[in-house]
C-alpha cells in the first residue's frame, strides 16, 4: 500500500491487515467470476449475482466506516488507513451490482431501465449510494485531496449517507413487510444495526467516554 | 375435443412420458449436440398466435406451452421453489422439503357446501381424471416458468361438494407441521399459509388441483401431495400442499394480502401495467432463458380469463 512505503516506522503494522484486505477484497469477485464460468450460479444466475455483489458492497462499506471509529476508540493508526481500500472495494461492488442490474438483467435497455428507476424508490437510493461511493472512489487520491481542500472533507462525509442509503436498499429490497419485519429481514437488520453503532460511535462525547473507560480499565 | 389455446388434452397415466424417458431423451439429445435441433422443429410447428415471438432456445424434449415457449428443465423447476415453510431460500427447499410426510394425506372440504367431504389423496386420484396441461407460471419476483402439470380441473370437486347459494369465495390452507418444516415456526410469517380465490375463479376451467409435474407424482418441494395451479395468477395465489379446502361467503384471509396489502393483492392477476415496487412486472426473468420476456396480461390467458373480471378496475383491483 502507498501509505506504508511513505512511513516507513508504521509499515510492520499496516503490512498484515493491507495485505489481508486487498485478498477478501478480490475474494468475492474470484467466487463470482468462478462459479459464473462453471454454470454454478443457480437457476437464476442474475438474480444471485446481484445478491452476491450487493450483499458485498455493503459488507464494504459497514468495514470502511468502522475504521475511523475503532482508531478513535482504540488508537489503531493502521486499521484507521484500511479505510481507503475497504471503501474502494465498496464502490467496486456497488458498481458491479449496478452492472448486474442494467447490462446483464436489462442488457442496457435504458427505456426498461428508466422505467424500473422511476417508479421503484428503493433503487433511487441504491443510486444515489451509488453515485456517491463512485464519486468518493474518483477522488480518493492524495492529489485530489490536495486540490479539493475543505471541500474533499466535506464531500467525504456523504459516506454516511452512502451507507444509510445503501442499507435503505438493502431492507427494501426483501420480499415481506417492512413494518411489521415479516420477512427473511435477518440480514439487512444486522447491517443495519451495525451502521446504527457505528453512527452512535461517531459522537464526540459517546468516544470521549468509551476512551476514558478504556484508560481506566 | 374442441380446440383450446391453453393445452387441455385429457391423457390416461400410462400417455404421460415418464421422467425417466424425459430426462434420458434429453441427455441422448445433449451428448449428440444437436439440442439446437428442437428449436429447428419448433420453428416448424404452427404458431397459435403468429405475433407473439417464440422464445429462443426449445429443450431438446421440444415440447412447448401453445405460444411455442419451451418447457422449463425438470431440474429447475423442482431444484428452483418458493415454499416458506423450509426456508426463503428458493435453492434449499428441495432438499429441506425432503423429509415432509405427505402420506397418508387428506383434503376436507367444508364450509358452505351441500356435502361436505374429506378425501384421502387415493380417493382424489381415483375420483378424478388426472389430464396432463402445460402452463406458463409467473412468480410475482419477477421470473417464470413452463411447466407440464398433471391434476384436474377443482370445478370438479367442488361440483361434488356442491356450493350453497351463499358461497361466493374458496378458501384453501396448507399443511402446517413445524416438526417438518424448518422455517414454519420462525414466527416470520403468519402461518399456516392461507389463498383464497373468487368462486367464478375456482370454476374456471383453468384453474387446476394439480396432484404431479412432468408426469410423476408432485415432489414435496413443488407442493406434495396436492397444490393449487392458477396460471393467469402470480405464483404466491397456487398454495401448495392442500389440506382444507372451505367455501365462504366473505373474502378470506391469505398470508401474502395479510403482510403486505400494498404489495399483493387479493385478486393477483398477472398484469404488465400493475407495477411492485420492488419487481419489474412489465418484464420477466424466464428460468433457464437469457434475454428478459415481455410480462403477458393474465399471464397470456387474458382471452379465457378477461371475462370473469368484466367492469372491475385492474388497477385498483390488483
Amino acid at each position: 500500500m502507498e501509505t506504508a512505503k511513505r512511513n516507513p516506522g508504521a509499515q510492520n503494522r499496516r503490512a498484515g491487515p493491507g495485505w489481508l484486505v486487498h485478498l477478501a477484497g478480490w475474494l468475492p469477485l474470484a467466487v463470482l467470476v468462478g462459479l459464473i464460468l462453471t454454470g454454478n450460479l443457480g437457476f437464476n444466475p442474475v438474480e444471485s449475482a446481484l445478491r452476491w455483489s450487493g450483499r458485498a458492497a455493503v459488507a464494504f462499506l459497514l468495514l470502511s466506516l468502522t475504521c475511523t471509529p475503532a482508531h478513535r476508540i482504540f488508537h489503531l493508526p493502521g486499521f484507521y488507513r484500511l479505510r481507503k481500500p475497504l471503501g474502494l472495494y465498496a464502490a467496486l461492488y456497488a458498481g458491479l451490482h449496478f452492472a448486474a442490474f442494467a447490462i446483464w438483467d436489462y442488457r442496457l435497455d435504458l427505456g426498461l431501465i428508466w422505467a424500473e428507476i422511476l417508479n421503484k424508490p428503493f433503487i433511487v437510493l441504491g443510486l444515489i449510494a451509488l453515485v456517491i461511493l463512485l464519486l468518493l472512489a474518483a477522488t480518493s487520491s492524495r492529489r485530489a485531496r490536495r486540490i479539493l481542500r475543505q471541500a474533499w472533507t466535506w464531500l467525504h462525509r456523504l459516506v454516511y449517507a452512502a451507507g444509510i442509503l445503501a442499507v435503505l436498499h438493502y431492507l427494501l429490497a426483501i420480499k415481506g413487510d417492512l413494518f411489521s419485519l415479516q420477512g427473511a429481514y435477518a440480514p439487512p437488520l444486522m447491517a443495519s444495526g451495525v451502521l446504527i453503532l457505528l453512527l452512535v460511535l461517531r459522537i464526540p462525547q459517546i468516544q470521549q467516554s468509551l476512551r476514558r473507560l478504556l484508560t481506566r480499565a | 375435443m374442441e380446440e383450446k389455446r391453453y393445452k387441455s388434452v385429457p391423457v390416461k397415466p400410462e400417455e404421460i412420458t415418464p421422467k425417466e424417458i424425459y430426462l434420458s431423451r434429453r441427455r441422448f439429445l445433449r451428448q449428440m449436440g444437436i439440442t439446437g435441433m428442437g428449436a429447428l422443429l419448433a420453428a416448424c410447428a404452427p404458431q397459435a398466435l403468429p405475433d407473439t415471438p417464440a422464445p429462443q432456445g426449445a429443450p431438446a424434449n421440444g415440447r412447448t406451452d401453445e405460444l411455442g415457449n419451451p418447457l422449463t428443465d425438470y431440474e429447475a423447476v423442482t431444484g428452483y421453489c418458493n415454499f416458506y415453510e423450509f426456508t426463503t431460500n428458493k435453492e434449499r427447499v428441495d432438499e429441506l422439503a425432503q423429509d415432509f410426510v405427505t402420506e397418508p394425506w387428506s383434503v376436507q372440504v367444508e364450509g358452505l357446501v351441500e356435502n361436505p367431504l374429506t378425501y384421502s389423496l387415493e380417493e382424489i386420484l381415483a375420483r378424478f381424471d388426472q389430464e396432463e396441461r402445460i402452463y406458463r407460471m409467473r412468480c410475482v419476483e419477477g421470473w417464470s416458468m413452463v411447466i407440464p402439470w398433471t391434476g384436474f380441473p377443482l370445478k370438479q370437486l367442488l361440483d361434488e361438494v356442491q356450493p350453497t347459494a351463499e358461497a361466493q369465495y374458496v378458501a384453501f390452507e396448507s399443511a402446517l407441521v413445524p416438526e417438518q418444516m424448518d422455517s414454519a415456526a420462525s414466527g416470520r410469517f403468519p402461518f399456516p399459509y392461507l389463498e383464497g380465490l373468487r368462486l367464478d375463479e375456482a370454476l374456471h376451467d383453468l384453474t387446476l388441483l394439480a396432484t404431479g409435474l412432468y408426469g410423476e407424482p408432485l415432489p414435496p418441494q413443488n407442493g406434495a401431495p396436492i397444490r393449487l395451479v392458477v396460471p393467469w395468477k402470480y405464483g404466491f395465489k397456487s398454495i401448495k400442499s392442500i389440506v382444507r379446502i372451505a367455501l365462504v361467503a366473505e373474502q378470506p384471509p391469505t398470508l401474502w394480502n395479510t403482510i403486505a396489502p400494498q404489495e399483493y393483492g387479493f385478486y393477483a392477476n398477472v398484469n404488465p401495467a400493475v407495477d411492485h415496487p420492488r419487481w419489474s412486472q412489465a418484464t420477466e426473468r424466464r428460468i433457464g432463458g437469457s434475454a428478459r420476456l415481455d410480462t403477458l396480461l393474465m399471464n397470456g390467458y387474458a382471452e379465457e380469463v378477461m371475462p370473469l373480471y368484466e367492469g372491475m378496475d385492474l388497477t385498483l383491483n390488483f
